[in-house]
């Protein structure tokens, strides 16, 4: 244990770098300016800065950094989330996800603009940060444990429930490249970053600070008044979908619109769709218990999590439609307990459910043509064995057998089993395709490859222009300039970092965004300045990428989507290379 | 004329769809309003107070396409659901 100087208790603008290695721990100036904001632009500044070429993501050198949002711990609604940005495992590229709630306002309210971990330990360790310093804890008690029960033994030993804890679990410790950091039950999910705090040692991030905000609002009035006006919205008809319903609502409605990706993307319509929707659970009240959970200062609370009412309560899982999907549809399983007991296993374990799920679907496919042993985990791995599903992921997260191999994902998964397993590998970069079907969402599809993090439905969110307009055809260069926008839109929301899910809470998010942010720090902001420094920060993105050897030939889309959807009213759709290429060229034309 | 209904429609009529005594072919604006009168409790929530119109992320699919407004005429057999724009997840 070491405890350093007591780090400035109202500070709200520095950087605690921390070095895993030496045991060397720096508090620097690092304020949120108008032009750098907080959350993603932050992290990624950070990031980008720290690396100097290609590196090994689970080596010692490459930097983890947590950023909090700038109206984290603020009465701000829907805004106490945090970034995280590291090289991911999967891809060798930027990976910057999110989370949120309690352990995200710690971070803000312990003065600190960002956290930035680099080095590894010798042995498993837990990093307590609270407003008398950082101590180094032994974390080799902790070992095996979920992320909820790692939080509440760190409690137990550090002394209450006021300790907020960010912490891997097993999949993380055995490195498995799609392992989560999870914070509060809310999850940093794709890319691994799980597996890079795992390859440092690092169990878990203690924090504990005061529950009043250690930094001043420059106008109070003004920022209660827009929370006040943004919840006021926030618990209307803006939000009801995801209040009421969850995401899991998405799965009707994608199953009916055609977009459904079925079977490791082999199809577009599931046939067991209605069996495995969540909503299925909250219309069968007497069979299935519903339990609400949200965000701290959420008023949305968009999660909706289910179990037999035969079952400990305790055991209710999540239903966010992209983790139903990747258990349900896209391994052909319309068990909805099963897919929730996916959910939940992937959740103790620290697993990404969307990753996950495709490999197990990558290896159904792969068993199907004789690639692997279809009796790997016991039980038939074949498209909609409910049943396999759990020792699958059990295999994964332990890294046993096949697993071990599936827990590098599909891409070095394919090429470790080959005999051409990589056609049927669904990734861009290297990351697992999320449920949206990309030959029905040709916009969205741009998108997809083009993106700095791999196959991120979240860094552009571009399915809602064809979403809007289904079926319609835009022009490459119309395609291409709505891309930019969604992508930059989304970094904007990302170094606020607001939640998406409230964006119809605001008339003219641009200018309501910078008005907030002017209003929490007393920085003038205008929509302008806001968009440039989404600009400056996609910029910072693609560079980092080019450091770490990124070219153009990357942001290609996986060879299935090259073969036409065969049934449904996208019937005959399919992405043409050439076509692609065209619409990434015209991209890049418009992004230099 | 059946009209499907997807999340807080559902949610709110209670059933996954509705049957509307129209004359077809019949402008959307019309479907709507009986749509409204029958489920006044859409109102506000889905359907917009005045116009009836879906409120976002509300639309109206006829065939597996966006309506392309109010006045588009049709019938049963452009299969009209209501639904919201998926997102997120």
């Amino acid at each position: 244990m070491r405890l350093i100087p007591r780090l400035a208790p109202a500070a709200c603008a520095e950087l605690l770098s921390v070095d895993l290695t030496s045991e060397r721990v720096e508090r620097a100036p690092y304020p949120l300016t108008a032009a750098r904001l907080g959350g993603v632009s932050v992290a990624v500044e950070l990031l980008a800065s720290a690396i100097g070429g290609p590196l090994d993501p689970l080596s010692p050198e490459n930097p983890l950094v947590f950023a909090p949002g700038p109206f984290a711990g603020t009465a701000v609604p829907a805004a106490t989330k945090h970034a995280v940005a590291t090289i991911s495992p999967l891809t060798g590229r930027l990976t910057d996800g999110l989370s949120s709630s309690h352990w995200s306002g710690a971070l803000r309210r312990l003065g600190l603009s960002a956290l930035i971990v680099q080095g590894a330990r010798a042995n498993w360790t837990v990093l307590a940060i609270d407003d008398t310093g950082v101590r180094f804890l032994d974390g080799t008690a902790l070992l095996g444990l979920s992320p909820a029960q790692t939080t509440q033994r760190l409690r137990e030993m550090l002394g209450g429930r006021h300790w907020r804890v960010a912490a891997i679990g097993p999949a993380g410790e055995s490195g498995v490249r799609f392992a989560t950091i999870d914070n509060d039950g809310r999850q940093a999910g794709r890319g691994g970053a799980g597996a890079v705090m795992g390859s440092k040692r690092l169990k878990a991030i203690a924090l504990a600070s005061g529950t009043d905000s250690a930094f001043e609002i420059a106008d109070p009035e003004r920022v209660q008044t827009i929370s006040r006006a943004l919840r006021e919205r926030a618990l209307g008809p803006d939000t009801a979908k995801y209040r009421v319903l969850g995401t899991g609502a998405n799965l009707r409605v994608l199953q009916r619109m055609g977009m459904l990706p079925t079977r490791n993307f082999s199809s577009a319509s599931f046939e067991g769709a209605e069996r495995v929707t969540p909503e299925r659970a909250r219309e069968e009240p007497e069979a299935y218990l519903e339990r609400r959970s949200g965000c701290a200062n959420c008023p949305v609370q968009c999660e909706h999590m289910y179990v037999r009412r035969t079952r400990d309560r305790k055991a209710a899982s999540a239903s966010e439609y992209e983790s139903v999907w990747a258990f349900g549809p896209n391994c052909g399983v319309d068990d909805l307990d099963a897919v929730l007991d996916a959910v939940g296993r992937c959740d103790a374990y620290g697993l990404d459910t969307i990753s996950a799920g495709g490999t197990i679907a990558f290896a159904m496919e792969c068993a199907a043509r004789g690639l692997i042993d279809v009796d790997a985990f016991g039980t038939p791995l074949r498209f909609g064995n409910a049943a396999v599903l759990a020792p699958a992921i059990d295999a994964i997260a332990c890294g046993e057998g096949l697993g071990a191999t599936l827990g590098l994902g599909v891409r070095a998964a394919a090429e470790a089993i080959g005999g051409g397993a990589e056609v049927l590998a669904l990734h861009v970069k290297g990351l697992e395709l999320p449920g949206y079907e990309p030959r029905a969402l040709p916009t969205y599809a741009l998108a997809l490859a083009v993106c700095t993090r791999g196959a991120c439905h979240n860094r552009a969110a571009a399915y809602d222009v064809d979403l809007r307009n289904p079926g319609q055809v835009l022009p490459d260069e119309a395609r291409a300039a709505a891309v930019i926008d969604a992508e930059d839109t989304a970094i904007a929301w990302d170094a606020l970092v607001l939640c998406k899910f409230t964006r119809h809470c605001f008339d003219d998010f641009w200018s309501e965004g910078a008005t907030l942010w002017s209003a929490v720090t007393g920085e003038p902001l205008d929509p302008a300045g806001l968009r440039d420094v989404a600009r400056r920060t996609w910029q910072r993105k693609r560079a980092l990428n080019e450091k770490l050897g990124w070219t153009p030939a990357e942001d290609v889309l996986p060879v299935r989507l090259g073969e036409p959807l065969r049934e449904g009213p996208y019937a005959g759709a399919r992405i043409d290379s050439a076509s692609l290429e065209r619409q990434r060229w015209i991209y890049e034309t418009l992004r230099s | 004329m059946t009209i499907e209904l997807f999340g807080m429609a559902r949610e709110l009529v209670g059933a996954p769809s509705v049957r509307l005594d129209v004359d077809e072919p019949v402008p959307l604006r019309s479907v709507l309003e009986e749509l409204a009168a029958q489920y006044p409790q859409l109102v506000g929530q889905v359907l917009a107070p005045l116009t009836h119109a879906p409120l976002d992320p509300n639309v109206v699919l006829l065939d597996g396409r966006r309506a392309h407004g109010l006045d588009e005429p049709v019938s049963d057999a452009d299969r009209p659901c209501l639904l919201f724009l998926p997102s997120g997840g």
